[in-house]
């Protein structure tokens, strides 16, 4: 895929009359990063960009005060990743956007920078230029250059990714590239998993506790798209709003078992995080246990209800029966 | 001004300590923050801006304002100790003066009767600031948009810069001259450190992108309140708090009462934002803000439009934080340039 293939097909789709509007990505105002852009024009077209940079889930632009979006009368595009494509499968599956009215434009996924990572590689030292090709990233920065490997530095979301290509799509820009195995997909889950509870209860106090409450995980989460949050629900309280540990750790608990069998592991939240939370290791423990008890994956075809909304009679009981 | 050696400078803090409760750039974790000193050798004088502002020191994400008890109702009690800050940047030191203005002294005025916040105040009245001048200011950077620069001491007691060998602390308020006048044996800074001061001043200053003009701001974005460029704005905004939170002049803030009612408990003062939604939410269950869009342009209004009216400055110090961490990357300088190119 190129970048001119990419903004040929959205101009023609707009053009054309397909489609009205197209949610992308364009070029961000630092080095490494994108931006969302709202493309409803042909000559807005050439603002859309593809590459590692491109880490927001943009299927989130369906959810909460904007999933009017997805059903008034226009008709929407969306790029999307691998993972950006099942949070929309799963949007669709929960009724939250209408199949017919968007059009899935996939485009191939080499994994996204976790810029934390890079500027980890150069000591902290500012970032002043960011290039990259599918397979390495350079950097340059006040009396430095340095190249490395794309995978050294792609999130860890993407790390254990298996299904980097969309799983729904009406076109893709280049060539789908079938699903890997998620037999080892759970590597860092299962070292967890080897704590005792006390240590697993401290690794996760040590994360959270850097938590400010700023709700950027859950605005990003395509997932997370209740009518009125629970910590927002304040007829009664439901919890405390200082970022005392007990009370952050109630948000984070609840959040992520709200999204049990509708996480799809994207990593958006914990590339949110201003303060840089390892989020997602709670998220892909419970994802695990979803899929080894119902052996199902979340967003990966439009047929599959998710788990937690589905029943099946020769599926696993033991937790409930005994 | 006096000149503090490098390797000396474990001592002159720990002096500071004698008197003064000290906070200082540290790093917790994987974050930088300004963390209470209790060891000298703990500080890490080399943290550019750190990732959370130091507003926290007078104004804490969560804060005790009494205790209660059936009727009863108990003060809390802090470290009686006045605070001294070490490594503050410009463009932080600019940002609690202008919180001094809304919590503190710094706009009382004979024809105003402005509510003086005695939790601000215990904590910012009395502190001594030691400022640190920002020899390679970095891409995120535009304090000069805002009349001031990297060596820009204003706000500060005491202006600290790094000549590479040594520390200069250059004095800039009455309460900063009479602390370095009450010092004894610190060499005077040579004319060879003010020769370096000069220089590192000067390069920093060409560091700098270049000042873009918002001459008519508050009028132009008073004007274009009902206009459509803040769908534009807004579209790609996710709505969360992490500008607000990480925003070293964003002060809005909720009070809540923890414990049992009437029985035992604490009433709490905690930061909040207008960018959440029930911020604004009405009791009857209208939100005036509904939508992602309006609280958006709310936090921009209050920057660059109310606060000036109310305050005679801009309500950004252009520390950078919001550009760093918006997962979204909406940049406070684009939506700057985007609102004074729009036609009202």
């Amino acid at each position: 895929m190129t970048v001119k293939e990419l903004r040929e097909t959205v101009k023609s789709l707009l053009t054309e009359g397909k489609v009205d509007l197209v949610i992308g990505w364009g070029k961000g105002t630092m080095p490494g990063t994108s931006t969302p852009v709202f493309i409803d024009t042909a000559e807005k077209a050439d603002s859309l960009i593809f590459d590692s940079t491109c880490r927001n889930n943009l299927s989130v632009y369906f959810t909460k005060d904007r999933r009017a979006l997805a059903k008034d009368d226009k008709k929407i595009g969306v790029l999307v990743k691998g993972c950006d494509s099942r949070s929309l499968v799963l949007n669709i599956t929960e009724k939250q956007i209408d199949r017919e009215k968007v059009t899935i434009i996939g485009v191939p996924c080499n994994g996204v920078v976790d810029m934390k990572k890079v500027v980890g590689k150069v000591d902290g030292k500012e970032i002043l230029e960011f290039t990259d090709d599918s397979k390495k990233v350079t950097v340059k920065g006040r009396e430095f250059e340095l190249t490395f490997p794309l995978d050294e530095v792609i999130s860890d979301s993407c790390l254990t990714c298996v299904r980097r290509d969309a799983v729904e799509y009406d076109l893709f820009i280049g060539e789908a590239r079938e699903p890997g195995s998620d037999e080892n997909a759970y590597a860092e889950v299962e070292e967890f998993e080897k704590l005792d509870s006390e240590e697993r209860w401290e690794r996760m106090k040590q994360e959270y506790s850097a938590c400010i409450r700023c709700y950027a995980c859950r605005n990003v989460c395509p997932s997370c798209y209740c009518n009125v949050c629970f910590v927002d629900q304040n007829d009664p309280q439901w919890i405390g709003k200082s970022p005392e540990i007990t009370d952050t750790m109630i948000f984070h608990i609840i959040r992520n078992l709200h999204v049990a069998g509708r996480c799809v592991e994207c990593g958006a939240c914990e590339r949110a995080c201003p303060m840089d939370i390892k989020l997602l290791l709670l998220n892909r423990k419970v994802a695990k246990e979803v899929r080894d008890r119902f052996g199902s994956i979340t967003g990966t075809g439009l047929e599959n209800k998710p788990a937690m909304a589905d029943f099946k009679e020769d599926e696993n009981q033991d937790f409930i029966m005994g | 001004m006096i000149r503090i050696e490098k390797e000396r400078i474990d001592e002159f803090i720990r002096a500071l300590m004698e008197t003064w409760s000290v906070y200082a750039p540290a790093r917790d974790g994987k974050n930088t923050l300004f963390a209470p000193v209790e060891d000298p050798a703990g500080i890490d004088h080399g943290i550019f801006n750190t990732d959370k502002s130091p507003k926290e020191i007078f104004f804490p994400h969560s804060e005790v304002l009494f205790e209660f008890e059936g009727g009863e109702i108990k003060k809390v009690e802090r470290d009686a100790r006045p605070i001294a800050v070490w490594g503050l940047r410009g463009c932080d030191a600019r940002s609690l003066r202008l919180l001094d203005k809304v919590f503190g002294s710094a706009w009382q005025k004979p024809d105003n009767d402005m509510f003086e916040d005695p939790y601000w105040k215990e904590k910012y009245d009395d502190s001594i600031i030691f400022g640190t001048a920002c020899n390679e200011p970095r891409s995120t950077c535009f304090c000069n948009w805002f009349g001031a620069g990297p060596h820009d001491g204003a706000g500060m007691d005491v202006k600290v810069v790094d000549t590479g060998e040594a520390f200069i602390l250059d004095p800039v308020s009455e309460k900063g001259k009479k602390y370095i006048g009450s010092l004894k044996g610190w060499a005077e800074a040579t004319k060879k450190d003010v020769t370096k001061m000069k220089a590192a001043a000067k390069e920093a200053d060409k560091a700098m992108g270049e000042v873009f003009g918002m001459d008519g701001i508050q009028e132009k974005m008073a004007d274009l309140f009902l206009k459509p460029v803040w769908n534009d704005i807004g579209a790609k905004c996710v709505n969360c708090g992490a500008c607000a939170f990480i925003c070293s002049t964003c002060h809005c803030f909720d009070v809540q009462d923890e414990g049992k009612k009437g029985k035992k408990g604490k009433r709490i003062r905690i930061w909040d934002t207008c960018m959440f939604p029930i911020f604004t939410m009405e009791a009857s269950g209208h939100n005036p803000r509904d939508m992602s869009k309006d609280r958006l342009r709310q936090r921009f209004m209050h920057k660059f439009s109310y606060f000036i009216n109310n305050y005679d400055e801009h309500l950004c110090t252009g520390c950078g934080r919001c550009v760093i961490v918006c997962p979204v990357n909406l940049d406070i300088r684009e939506v700057v340039r985007e609102v004074m190119a729009c036609e009202a």
